[in-house]
């Protein structure tokens, strides 16, 4: 494989059996097909390259920037696109939660917005959507505009009905699979995969997956959110079935740790769809008792979703616990802290000239702290601690935060260490300024 | 044609529950007070600043929790309120004379809203603190205070128009507070008149839910606290405004059920579930939805203090601390101003039935004696069934006659337009005439935000109530004290 250009490597994606001894159907072989590994990491590639390659000579001539709605990797192909065409591109968006695949279109150099939340008072005046005051704003004077407008243009499910779904069949021996299963986020893939085995064979079973309503699924609508689709049309599916935030991250844990596939949360819920609805096939026998096939989207890896799966099942993370962890400290410990008051923590820095160190953050410390203080972020310090003590022995030290709970904690560990003199100001920063104490700032 | 019912069950929670269970009380009540009829529990506001309050212990924060007093204008409220450690939100010249009238002393309350000369000058004359709108007002008052020689006035600086780095994060336009670009002059002024005017902080207030927004907007508030510092300023305290909103419904299938519904009825897809097939804001265009839902999101897993709490565990954008560390870092004091999440549970609205009638498609039109203007469900998108409280437990025809009806509520005033609500609303049965219902929990801006006097309609007396010694006491609004009627007092 060589390639003059990285847009020559999106498509021809590998069809992979996935084992039977994981699925346990018996009588049906499930495929994915692992759109993962597209060039820029997602099935999305194949459409932003779709809609933007026909307008890409007008838009450099015009010196348009490209701009979509999109909370993820349509907006990551078309950064990267953009980019090496020397556009610029915008993604507009209010869904935008996941913090990995923000930072990453920062790096790309994609403009974000972020539409406002809904409101809290009603407002008569506010008769707009959010999206309906973006198409606006792509028409007004002096502004100029490549919109690819993923969720309404037919290219979306071209770029489908041309590679995915004849790939799809080219790999199954030129046969339509007996089911299809994708999620539902434009509608674009599963609508153009949907047309050309249908083409081949009108009685595939056609099953598009939507999120819970009150879930949030990266790249998938729930059931209401598809009917704002252009694109969506509830016909192209035998049936439409929701799947839960916690049954993809359960069917995104088998595809990593038991098939290999380092696929995402979407391909987690695809996976768990396919198998849930295949099941209540498995018993009825093929046409002539032979195995019967179905595929469904691996659509994008599993690396931007870390802080998806730490917020809801961090139990996936967890890793031993630390030698000298700060949750280790018992009340015990706790009660018998050294703490210091103001008055004595003031005369004990005069005589003896402790090591002061501030656990406040660093914006904090800069706007006020006690003069000849140290500042160490509490984060920091604990990740230091677990190494060993950051300091000697021989030296005192007075840790300070803000009302001496923290500091407690830390000169409680500190002390288990080994430590002979650690002491927590009693009533932290708070008391020192209420006590009428200096205060300085550099 | 009304298939199932699709239920839009309202959270009652005790002492409210008591008070819905006690039919006696309530008929007897309307029957001597007229319909409509408000009925307010003051114990459950110090209950509710009570739990914010425990957020603030949770955090380590200090700093006042004041009631946004235009959610609601009840004297028992204001007085049960100024029996506690709250502040109150007046954000006229009559709120501020009642909250004083009331007990509240003038350090615990704050100015706030658009402002007339009058309203300044009480406002400074009381020694009030005022949250300035913009520069111009900020020079009235600093030219009321030489003119009148009045005492130095505390003063916060609403600001609005904050900006991110990295991320572009859209805010709707507001009409209040100063760009927080523009907050130097405003600095300048303070600085320059500190005989007049005392900083005591700054200010936010975004009409939004979205958490991303408000910590953009409160890490932009330390910052300009800090500049204020570096100025030789002493500011204390950043007030972050409302927006913690209350959950209205039981049950949150019920509520996406609904909306669900709803679309689809919109799509054409099936029966209207409104009168005129209203779609709330959604259209469709094409077989496509366009538009968004002109609803107050009725049921959330988080609201009032839980949501205060989270806004607080949030990180800051840039300084990368939690909003509470950032805060308490910073000896900053926190302020909040909840209107409907302070009044949570702590009223309902009651009509009289006085006219039920069938309509073609098998659902019933529910002529009530009140209108649309005594209680503004609608105008505030907020979508709860009543209660039904009957007249007569022992109803004739028993069991059989209850079965789950769709029901449009109307008012009592000769107009179209008079709608209590514009959805169809399914009741477990059809209610009679002399029944009374009961729409629970409007004291949130609900209750009397539009009441007015058209067409000469009565308007609703409000009552305050609660539980002593097993039984329910009731007062006139007007006449509730603390000192006469607290709980667990004396």
């Amino acid at each position: 494989m060589r390639y003059d250009d990285i847009t020559e490597a999106i498509g021809n994606t590998p069809l992979v059996r996935i084992d039977p001894a994981v699925h346990g159907l018996r009588g049906i072989d499930l495929y994915a097909k692992l759109e993962m590994l597209n060039p820029f990491g997602s099935v999305k590639d194949r459409a932003a390259w779709g809609m933007l390659r026909p307008r890409l000579d007008a838009a450099t001539a015009a010196g348009e920037q490209v701009v979509e709605l999109s909370s993820g990797n349509t907006a990551k192909a078309l950064a990267v696109l953009a980019g090496m065409h020397g556009l610029t591109f915008k993604s507009v968006t209010n869904r935008m939660r996941v913090p990995e695949i923000r930072e990453l279109l920062v790096l790309l150099g994609a403009e974000i917005e972020e539409l406002p939340g809904r409101s809290e008072c009603l407002d008569p005046t506010d008769t707009d959507d959010p999206l309906t005051q973006f198409h606006r704003s792509l028409s007004e004077d002096g502004t100029s505009y490549l919109h690819t407008d993923q969720y309404y243009n037919p290219r979306n499910i071209e770029a489908h009905a041309t590679g995915t779904g004849p790939e799809i069949v080219k790999d199954l021996g030129g046969r339509s699979p007996d089911w299809f299963i994708a999620c539902v986020g434009t509608a674009g893939s599963s609508t153009g995969v949907a047309r050309v085995l249908r083409e081949h064979d009108p009685g595939v079973g056609v099953v598009g997956l939507v999120a819970g309503k009150s879930d949030f699924i990266p790249g998938i609508r729930t059931i209401d959110e598809v009917n704002e689709v252009g694109l969506f049309d509830p016909d192209t599916y035998d049936t439409i079935e929701a799947v839960s935030a916690d049954e993809a991250i359960d069917g995104m844990v088998v595809l990593n740790r038991r098939c290999g596939l380092l696929a995402g949360p979407t391909s987690g819920a695809a996976y768990h769809g396919a198998v849930r609805h295949l099941r209540e096939h498995d018993a009825e026998p093929g046409e002539h008792g032979e195995h019967r096939t179905a595929v469904f989207i691996a659509c994008d890896r599993v690396e931007s979703y870390l802080g998806y799966v730490r917020q809801r099942r961090p139990e996936l993370l967890g890793r031993a616990p630390h030698r000298n962890a700060l949750s280790s400290v018992t009340e015990a410990e706790l009660a018998a802290v050294r703490s210091v008051d103001v008055a004595g923590a003031r005369e004990w820095i005069a005589r003896e000239r402790p090591l002061v160190i501030d656990l406040r953050g660093p914006h904090a410390f800069a706007a006020l702290h006690i003069e000849g203080s140290l500042n160490i972020v509490d984060e920091l310090f604990e990740q230091q601690v677990h190494g060993g003590l950051p300091f000697g022995r021989g030296q005192s030290v007075l840790l300070v935060c803000p009302v001496g709970e923290k500091s407690a904690r830390f000169a409680a560990l500190l002390t288990r260490m080994g430590h002979p003199d650690v002491r927590s100001l009693d009533g932290g920063v708070v008391a020192w300024r209420d006590a009428g104490a200096p205060l300085t700032r550099d | 044609m009304v298939d199932a019912p699709l239920y839009l069950e309202p959270r009652v929670e005790e002492p409210l529950r008591g008070l819905l269970a006690s039919p006696a009380l309530l008929h007897s009540l309307v029957d001597a007070l007229g319909s409509p009829l408000n009925v307010v529990l003051p114990d459950v506001i110090a209950d509710n600043v009570a739990a914010f309050r425990a957020v603030y212990r949770r955090h380590h924060l200090g700093g006042q929790v004041y009631f946004a007093h235009k959610a609601n204008r009840s004297s028992a409220l204001v007085r049960r309120l100024a029996a506690t450690d709250a502040g109150l939100d007046a954000a006229s010249l009559d709120e501020l004379g009642h909250s004083l009238g009331s007990g509240f002393t003038p350090e615990r309350v704050l100015a706030t809203g658009p402002k007339d000369p009058d309203f300044l000058w009480l406002a400074a004359r009381a020694g009030v603190t005022v949250s300035v709108d913009s520069h111009a007002e900020l020079t009235d008052l600093i030219r009321l205070v030489r003119a009148h020689a009045l005492p130095c006035v505390r003063v916060l600086l609403r600001l609005s128009g904050f900006e991110a780095e990295g991320v572009r994060v859209l805010s709707r336009r507001t009409r209040f507070g100063t760009p927080v670009g523009a907050v130097g002059a405003l600095l300048d002024l303070a600085e320059r008149h500190r005989d007049a005017v005392e900083l005591s902080g700054v200010a936010y207030h975004l009409d939004t839910t979205g958490i991303d927004e408000k910590a953009l907007a409160l890490e932009g508030c330390v910052l300009v606290m800090d500049e204020a510092r570096r100025r030789g300023l002493d500011p204390r305290a950043i007030d972050i405004g409302g927006g913690y909103g209350a959950r209205y419904l039981a049950d949150g299938e019920q509520w996406e059920r609904y909306t669900t519904e709803l679309t689809r009825a919109v799509l054409g897809r099936r029966p209207p579930l409104t009168w005129r097939g209203h779609g709330y804001g959604l259209r469709n265009e094409g077989g496509t939805v366009r538009g968004q839902l002109t609803l107050y999101p009725a049921h959330r897993s988080v609201a009032g203090p839980a949501y205060l709490d989270e806004l607080l565990t949030t990180r800051a954008p840039t300084l990368d601390r939690t909003l509470a560390d950032l805060l308490l870092e910073h000896l900053y004091d926190l302020h909040v101003e909840p209107g409907r999440a302070l009044v949570d549970q702590c009223g309902v609205s009651l009509a009289r039935v006085l006219d039920v009638r069938p309509l073609d498609d098998g659902s019933h039109l529910v002529r009530l004696g009140m209108n649309a203007g005594d209680v503004t469900l609608e105008e505030h998108g907020v979508l709860a069934d009543p209660v039904i409280v009957p007249r007569d437990d022992r109803r004739e025809g028993g069991e059989e006659g209850r079965a789950p009806v769709g029901v449009y509520l109307v008012g009592n005033l000769c107009l179209e337009a008079d709608l209590v609500t514009r959805r169809m609303v399914f009741l477990p049965a059809l209610p009679v005439r002399g029944d009374v219902l009961a729409f629970p929990n409007t004291a949130g801006y609900c209750m009397d935000f539009h009441a007015h006097r058209a067409q000469m309609q009565p308007r609703a007396r409000t009552v305050a109530a609660g539980r002593r010694a097993g039984s329910w006491w009731w007062s006139l609004d007007e006449r509730y004290w603390p000192s006469t009627y607290m709980s667990g007092e004396a």
